[in-house]
């Protein structure tokens, strides 16, 4: 059965620095990982590789079989950016218009509708979220990296910003993508949601330092820099 | 699906890759028409207007202002024998400029949104970029198509053709060239060749192009350079340039899949807010933001460490080493920068000697520029003016202190700026005095105008907003357009001396004493700006204080009457 995520020898250097020294990583169908590590470790790094968003210093990431940021990629991945980014010149109900047709979704806007009630952005539809505080500019960037069909979802310290409707939303929402068969790689500093996971990655400066059921292991040690 | 329950859509549901094409297609046109909406008609005539009669005619006026006469024939020889080779060089300078900003990232820039939500969207990554290059294209042709029939047109009034032939001519030289470099930077990017290739071929076509010129070697790039003589002779085989620059762009276009998302995500950013800067003719955050686009960064250590001679060093020690600080650190493609605007510096004060007097005006741009480059340290104090307002001390004294260390620096460029002065004027001995003569007075009076332009942008303690608010918008208009300008006439009236030698040369009098004379100019010119440096902020706080008492009184005046 093809991974959903695999990485091989996967690498980044800025310079001479290592930020993700040579990875390889397999990340079955459906599977729920959570990824932490302290700051400056390498998680956001790899994140973006397997998005495609940044070019790997050596290796390879692929997203269902397809090499990272190709056409086949990008049908299955949705990537969830901590530093969400919008149009200044639409509003919230245009972007996820423009997102799902992008995306090739029929009844986009059922799926609009719905992800803008639970999110409780019902009443800023019609807003521009580049003029969104940074909690609704997040709860945006879900609603807008949820409208559209995936099959592997990469999240990048989502909870930043949420208040506490706002961060059990997106649990649910996390549980239900899981519950469909999605892939989830969630990056966080929030230890309690590691609870939540089957499968724990941690990075120290760059390396992999642990891989496997987040019960075994005292989580707070591995956030802590070398 | 019910209301509280959202699970990923199985692929089933999505359309075949490539449809999302129309969708992209379709918020285009509709952002357009929200721009065109939102757009004030009357304002954009009002700027085209100011533009083609400040702009155009300004050109047009200062360009049949200046009576130069026509070059002698042996001139006209030498122009036709060097100009494809000197004119190559600029061409070999823009594939160089063209290679390495490819190998960097360049030079398509997309808005962040774009790369996240269409870049990673299953839309055919060509026919989404196709759109963005060529505006791209159709920009930097158009402003070298106007570059080159400004410069083009100067040069008809000394040499033989009409002006419209030699405007045209330099407009096609001008857009080939931009052509050139936008075809050249898509191969770069998109065969994603290393920097250290990049610069190494660009060093090359630009060495084998100097050359060219040194030694009347043939080089690839005298093609290119003979289609800026077109306003003179046309040859039909030059046009080979302009079927290489639009096989370039037509190859680098068709290999717009391979383009780098890490390099457009990293550009995004950096290039919105240099739009943003360049709307607010901040040129600061422009440099630095170009600096940050090509990856440009301070060496890590000094090439010299700054010794410390021990215990305090005092204000002036200390803004000295820090200077050093800075200075040392500076990479080695920004000295090389400095170096080839100093020599270009030289390049066009020997012209104005041979006779193109609008040459002067180049020369002070240049070390305009070269100012804005050179006074890092100052330019840090006043980006960090929390830090200097923090400090036990008085800022103009902080400020002008500053200028010392890199006003040293700038003698080994003045060394640069002065051969280069003298190789163009045929290395005749009797340009060797004048030129080491004027050569670090023209380049600190240059420099003098950047200074200007750093210290104009300091926060001043004594204004309020609400005085700036409160300004007529006539008067803000012309303020703006005075702050931009008086820089570069800072810079302008120190390289105009250079005209002093000249006329001593037509004179037969001579040259030494007048170099002398106009380097004496410009140094009191660079002690008036590092005055202003100095008691800036007191004179504004003066006359505050002194219109605030006018107005006081005025008003003591009205209630009594």
């Amino acid at each position: 059965m093809t991974a959903a995520l695999s990485t091989r020898r996967l690498t980044k250097n800025y310079g001479d620095r290592p930020a993700l020294e040579p990875l390889d990583l397999e990340v079955a169908a459906g599977q729920h990982v959570a990824l932490v590590g302290h700051n400056g470790s390498g998680k956001t790094t790899l994140l973006r590789m397997a998005a495609g968003l940044l070019d790997p210093s050596g290796g390879e990431a692929q997203i269902m079989g397809h090499v990272a940021g190709s056409l086949g990629a990008r049908r299955d991945l949705s990537w969830l950016s901590d530093s969400p980014t919008f149009y200044d010149d639409l509003s919230l109900w245009e972007h996820l218009e423009y997102v799902g047709c992008l995306h090739g979704v029929e009844h986009w806007q059922m799926r609009a509708e719905d992800l803008l009630q639970r999110l409780q952005l019902v009443t800023r539809r019609d807003d521009i979220p580049t003029t969104f505080s940074r909690g609704l500019r997040q709860k945006a960037a879900i609603a807008l990296g949820m409208v559209r069909p995936f099959k592997v979802l990469l999240v990048d310290e989502p909870f930043v910003g949420l208040d506490a409707n706002g961060k059990s939303t997106l649990l649910a929402l996390l549980d239900e993508a899981a519950a469909g068969g999605a892939t989830l790689l969630v990056a966080t500093h929030e230890l309690a949601f590691v609870e939540r996971v089957g499968r724990l990655l941690a990075l120290r400066d760059g390396a992999l330092v642990y891989d496997g059921p987040p019960a075994e292991v005292d989580v707070h040690s591995l956030v802590l820099p070398a | 699906m019910t209301d509280t329950e959202i699970t990923p859509a199985p692929p089933e549901r999505a359309r075949p890759a490539g449809t999302g094409i129309d969708a992209l297609r379709s918020l285009r046109r509709t952002r357009q028409r929200h721009r065109l909406g939102n757009l004030d008609w009357f304002e954009a005539a009002y700027r085209v207007y100011l533009l083609a009669g400040f702009g155009g005619g300004g050109v047009l006026w200062i360009s049949s202002s200046i009576k130069d006469t026509a070059v002698s024939a042996s001139t006209q020889a030498d122009v036709l024998r060097h100009g494809p080779a000197v004119l190559g060089l600029v061409a070999a300078l823009m594939f160089m400029a063209g290679i390495r900003g490819g190998a960097q990232g360049g030079p398509i820039a997309l808005e962040a949104a774009d790369v996240v939500h269409v870049m990673l969207a299953p839309v055919d990554r060509l026919r989404a970029l196709l759109r963005p290059s060529v505006q791209r294209l159709r920009s930097a042709v158009f402003a070298g198509a106007v570059s080159g029939a400004v410069v083009g047109q100067l040069a008809g009034r000394r040499l033989p053709g009409s002006l419209a032939a030699w405007a045209a001519g330099g407009a096609l030289y001008g857009a080939t060239v931009a052509a050139l470099w936008v075809g050249v930077a898509l191969l770069a990017h998109t065969l994603r060749v290393p920097r250290w290739l990049a610069t190494l071929l660009g060093l090359a076509v630009v060495g084998w192009q100097a050359a060219a010129i040194a030694w009347h070697v043939p080089a690839a790039a005298n093609v290119v350079g003979s289609l800026g003589l077109w306003g003179w002779r046309q040859r039909p085989v030059d046009l080979v340039a302009v079927g290489l620059a639009v096989t370039a762009v037509a190859v680098g276009f068709a290999l717009l899949r391979r383009i780098s998302l890490d390099a457009l995500a990293r550009r995004s950013a950096l290039v919105a807010q240099l739009r943003f800067a360049v709307t607010m003719q901040d040129l600061r955050t422009v440099i630095l933001l170009r600096r940050q686009l090509n990856q440009e960064h301070p060496r890590q250590r000094p090439y010299v460490r700054v010794r410390s001679v021990g215990g305090r060093h005092g204000l002036t020690g200390s803004v000295w080493r820090r200077g050093w600080h800075g200075l040392l650190r500076f990479p080695l493609p920004r000295l090389v920068r400095i170096a080839a605007l100093a020599a270009g510096m030289g390049v066009l004060q020997a012209a104005v000697i041979r006779g193109t007097t609008p040459a002067f005006i180049g020369t002070a741009l240049l070390g305009f520029v070269m100012g804005l480059e050179v006074m890092e340290p100052l330019s840090q104090e006043v980006d960090q003016a929390d830090r200097a307002d923090a400090l036990p001390v008085d800022r103009g004294e902080l400020m002008a202190r500053h200028l010392l260390a890199p006003a040293i620096a700038l003698v080994p460029f003045a060394v640069v700026a002065g051969v280069a002065a003298v190789l163009t004027l045929g290395a005749n001995s009797r340009a060797v005095v004048p030129a080491a003569i004027l050569a670090l007075p023209t380049l600190l009076g240059a420099a003098a105008g950047g200074v200007v332009s750093i210290v104009r942008d300091a926060p001043d303690p004594s204004s309020s907003s609400t005085q700036q608010a409160f300004m007529p918008p006539e008067m803000a208009g012309f303020t703006t357009t005075i702050r931009l300008v008086w820089p570069i006439v800072v810079s302008t009236l120190t390289t105009c001396t250079v005209l002093l030698p000249r006329q001593a040369l037509r004179n037969g009098t001579s040259a030494t004493a007048a170099s002398i004379r106009g380097a004496l100019g410009v140094l009191l010119v660079v002690a008036l700006v590092g005055y202003w440096v100095k008691v800036r902020d007191r004179m504004h706080v003066k006359i505050r204080a002194f219109m605030a008492e006018g107005r006081a009184h005025s008003s003591s005046q009205r209630s009594s009457a």
